[in-house]
């Protein structure tokens, strides 16, 4: 091919630097090239054009035809399918066809400028048969999409609300065991302690020595009665016998009052063995398996796991668009192409005054709702603005809809070094997905009602509302529920229940908001599962504290007569002695009065 | 197999060609570039011209392809690295936003990390690679050459139809 036949070293000078010969070649490989490239153009395009979708949006974007004549400036494509980047057998929207009129010169610089799409027969929230989701299950790894994903998922979880621990089964008691209650040992420990009193006090009163007081009394006041006035003898003994009886009175009355103190002891134990059955009631309550209603929000437990979802999908959203199209003129990453070597990362250097890497300067939308009822509800939307480099373009994307039902805008501005992002949509009169409800096995369909949502994310600081609002609500409920005692309980207090009214809000900096749920069956819930089960609740405590008062009352009864015997006899027995002791006293005064005529002697 | 034994002739033909060892390391050197960049790129469409516009040996330049492919793929992650930090160097950032904003440069896809790394490494590599290549291939004749052209082995792989192909492009 050189033609060099020559000794190398004489040769060197005189080879060719050029195949003259392979010019040909070279001119028909690119003739097949360019016959390629005509063939095969759309095709490529479309491959690339669904490539590069999925890859930004995280699900799949498939495109049916894709059509390009950049002679006229047009790409058309027919039957674009977007995949939910959240939910597997749904599609985010489907478009029968998009006409894009493309300038063709920043092409050559790589740049996609369109001026203006026109996108007919958009449908949304279409069933698809294959899982069209990619980076929801790419777990957080690839690209920007995934990493979002992940991010937001995440986020969504820190949301860890409580939920209504409401039991399947029937209400039961664990059986009761005798040991664990608290009276039996108390009324056993108080009746010991009775019987310690008694046999103390008893002692104490034989320690008084009564007897002999009472008898010396006896024989003095005999002899005084014989006695004359003048018999100072007697006089004395007389005396002295009051004073020995005052004295015996004084060790009653001690004795008295060591019994009433010993008395209110016991009485104090009988009332502690009242508290002991009420802590047995508690206990053996506590054995009961009853539906807790100790939820801090009732609304929360039951709908914010639900209330999230909308949030965390606006945010996915919101948040992608800040990584496509962040503020600023920094270079910024992106993931490369994908291909069998590694992708790497292409830069982009936003240059000021020049054209952003990808701008859209108009769409127009039109779609229809219940394509095929009898009225079509048609609907009409824009969008303006979109870019790769706002800063570049100098105003916020903004999108709008409106339609007889509804009434959509949102405007990402992401011109300035804080990003600002504003959604708000009302959709009413549709089909609101049915969903199952947390903590219960309810299903809540809400059938026909409206949708609100309020979104704000002003640099990291989120303000979002999300609203419900039916007046349809239709319930049901699996079969193993329907056939527990608490199911037919729950069911009872939730079925009459045909409004909904649900709303969410979130607000604060966005790494850590607050979450508020609030619903109109919050209340009628919690009222309505607190009547419903207040008689089971009442007749299951009722039957527990049975269960209580047949092991302990008999006990307590035992323990508060010998407490009671105990105080009766012992207040007997000092009242007996004192009346002996002041009889005694009483008639010795009286003889010594008539014995001295009233005179008192020294 | 075709692809091992399409390899080994390639390498006995480009190392008994006519073609001096210079044209064969030159042919070898643009070959390492298509296999060290991702091939789907402008500047290959330029290196594949080349090794046909230029009289150096196609057949190295296919035995370099083949020969680096495999490295490319296993240092496509130094290239990642040396991309990033070229395309993200404070002092380059001019260049590289004229470059990203003057037309055609940027379907270069010169801003992708692996591409500009890979490029730049092959460039650089060009050089020891073309002189290693040229010194080796002329002690390779100067010893074992002769006998490996009258070694039976030899005369097998070069007797297959696809030795025939080959020699539509020797230089």
């Amino acid at each position: 091919m050189n033609g060099s036949r020559e000794p190398e070293a004489g040769s060197r000078s005189r080879i060719k630097i050029f195949r003259w010969k392979a010019v040909g070649p070279l001119l028909v490989l690119l003739v097949i090239g360019v016959v390629l490239w005509w063939i095969f153009a759309d095709t490529i395009a479309r491959h690339q054009s669904e490539q590069v979708g999925t890859q930004i949006l995280g699900a799949k974007v498939e495109i049916q035809r894709l059509h390009l004549d950049l002679r006229h400036g047009k790409v058309m494509l027919y039957g674009l399918t977007v995949a939910s980047p959240h939910e597997a057998l749904r599609n985010l929207m489907q478009a029968d066809e998009l006409v894009a009129d493309v300038d063709v010169l920043p092409l050559t610089e790589k740049k996609l400028v369109i001026n203006r799409i026109a996108a007919n027969g958009l449908r949304f929230g279409t069933a698809r048969e294959t899982d069209g989701r990619v980076a929801a299950k790419s777990d957080g790894g690839d690209g920007i999409a995934g990493r979002v994903m992940a991010e937001t998922r995440e986020w969504a979880n820190q949301f860890k609300v409580p939920a209504l621990q409401l039991a399947t089964g029937k209400i039961s008691i664990d059986s009761l065991d005798p040991r664990r209650l608290s009276t039996l040992p108390a009324a056993e420990a108080l009746g010991a302690r009775a019987d310690s009193s008694r046999k103390a006090w008893q002692t104490s009163f034989e320690g008084l020595q009564l007897g002999p007081t009472i008898d010396s009394a006896n024989a003095t006041l005999e002899k005084l009665k014989h006695a004359r006035a003048t018999d100072i003898a007697a006089l004395n003994e007389g005396r002295q016998a009051i004073t020995r009886l005052k004295r015996a009175g004084d060790r009653v009355t001690a004795l008295e009052r060591n019994v009433k103190t010993g008395v209110a002891g016991l009485q104090s134990g009988l009332a502690g063995l009242d508290s002991a059955k009420r802590r047995d009631y508690a206990f053996a309550r506590s054995l009961l398996k009853l539906p807790s209603l100790d939820a801090p929000s009732v609304g929360s437990a039951l709908f914010a796991p639900g209330a999230i979802r909308p949030f965390e999908r606006v945010l996915y959203y919101a948040q992608l668009a800040r990584r496509y199209m962040p503020p600023g003129l920094l270079p910024r990453a992106a993931t490369g192409p994908q291909r069998v070597r590694r992708a790497g990362e292409d830069i982009r250097f936003p240059k000021e005054k020049a054209l952003p890497a990808f701008l859209l300067r108009s769409a127009e939308l039109s779609f229809l709702l219940h394509p095929n009822s009898e009225q079509p509800q048609r609907y009409a939307g824009h969008l303006t603005g979109l870019t790769s480099d706002p800063a570049l373009y100098g105003r916020p994307t903004s999108l709008g809809a409106t339609g007889p039902l509804l009434a959509a805008g949102a405007m990402l501005n992401h011109v300035r070094e804080i990003p600002v992002d504003t959604a708000g949509a009302t959709l009413g009169g549709i089909r609101l997905p049915a969903f199952d409800v947390p903590g219960v096995p309810l299903h809540l369909d809400p059938g026909s009602g409206t949708t609100q949502l309020g979104f704000n994310l002003n640099g990291d600081t989120i303000h979002a509302r999300f609203v419900i609002r039916s007046s349809n609500v239709t319930w049901a409920r699996d079969s193993g529920f329907a056939n527990s005692q608490i199911g037919g309980l729950i069911w009872s207090a939730i079925s009459g229940i045909s409004n909904l009214d649900l709303e969410a809000r979130i607000s604060g900096a966005l790494h850590n908001p607050d979450l508020a749920v609030r619903s109109n069956l919050d209340q009628a819930i919690a009222t309505r599962l607190r009547a419903v089960l207040g008689a089971q609740v009442a007749a299951a405590e009722k039957q527990v504290h049975d269960r209580v008062d047949a092991l302990v009352n008999q006990r307590i009864a035992a323990a508060r007569t010998q407490v009671t015997q105990i105080e009766t006899q012992a207040q007997a027995q000092i009242a007996q002695q004192r009346g002996k002791l002041d009889e005694l006293q009483k008639q010795l005064e009286q003889r010594l009065r008539e014995m001295t005529g009233g005179i008192r002697l020294p | 197999m075709f692809a091992i034994i399409k390899l080994i002739q390639s390498l006995f033909g480009a190392l008994h060609s006519e073609g001096t060892p210079g044209q064969l390391a030159a042919g070898i050197v643009l070959g390492s570039f298509l296999g060290l960049t991702p091939l789907i790129n402008i500047h290959n469409a330029v290196i594949l011209a080349a090794l046909i516009l230029l009289n150096v040996s196609f057949a190295g330049g296919m035995l370099g392809w083949a020969l680096f492919v495999p490295i490319g793929f296993l240092l496509d992650p130094l290239f990642d690295w040396i991309g990033h930090h070229l395309l993200l160097a404070e002092s380059l950032r001019g260049f590289w936003t004229s470059a990203y904003n003057t037309p055609i440069v940027p379907l270069t896809n010169f801003n992708n990390t692996v591409v500009l790394g890979s490029l730049v490494f092959a460039i650089l590599f060009a050089v020891p690679l073309f002189f290693a290549t040229r010194l080796g291939v002329v002690r390779y004749r100067a010893t074992i050459g002769e006998r490996v052209r009258q070694s039976k082995f030899y005369k097998t792989v070069m007797a297959s139809k696809a030795y025939n192909v080959y020699k539509m492009f020797r230089p």
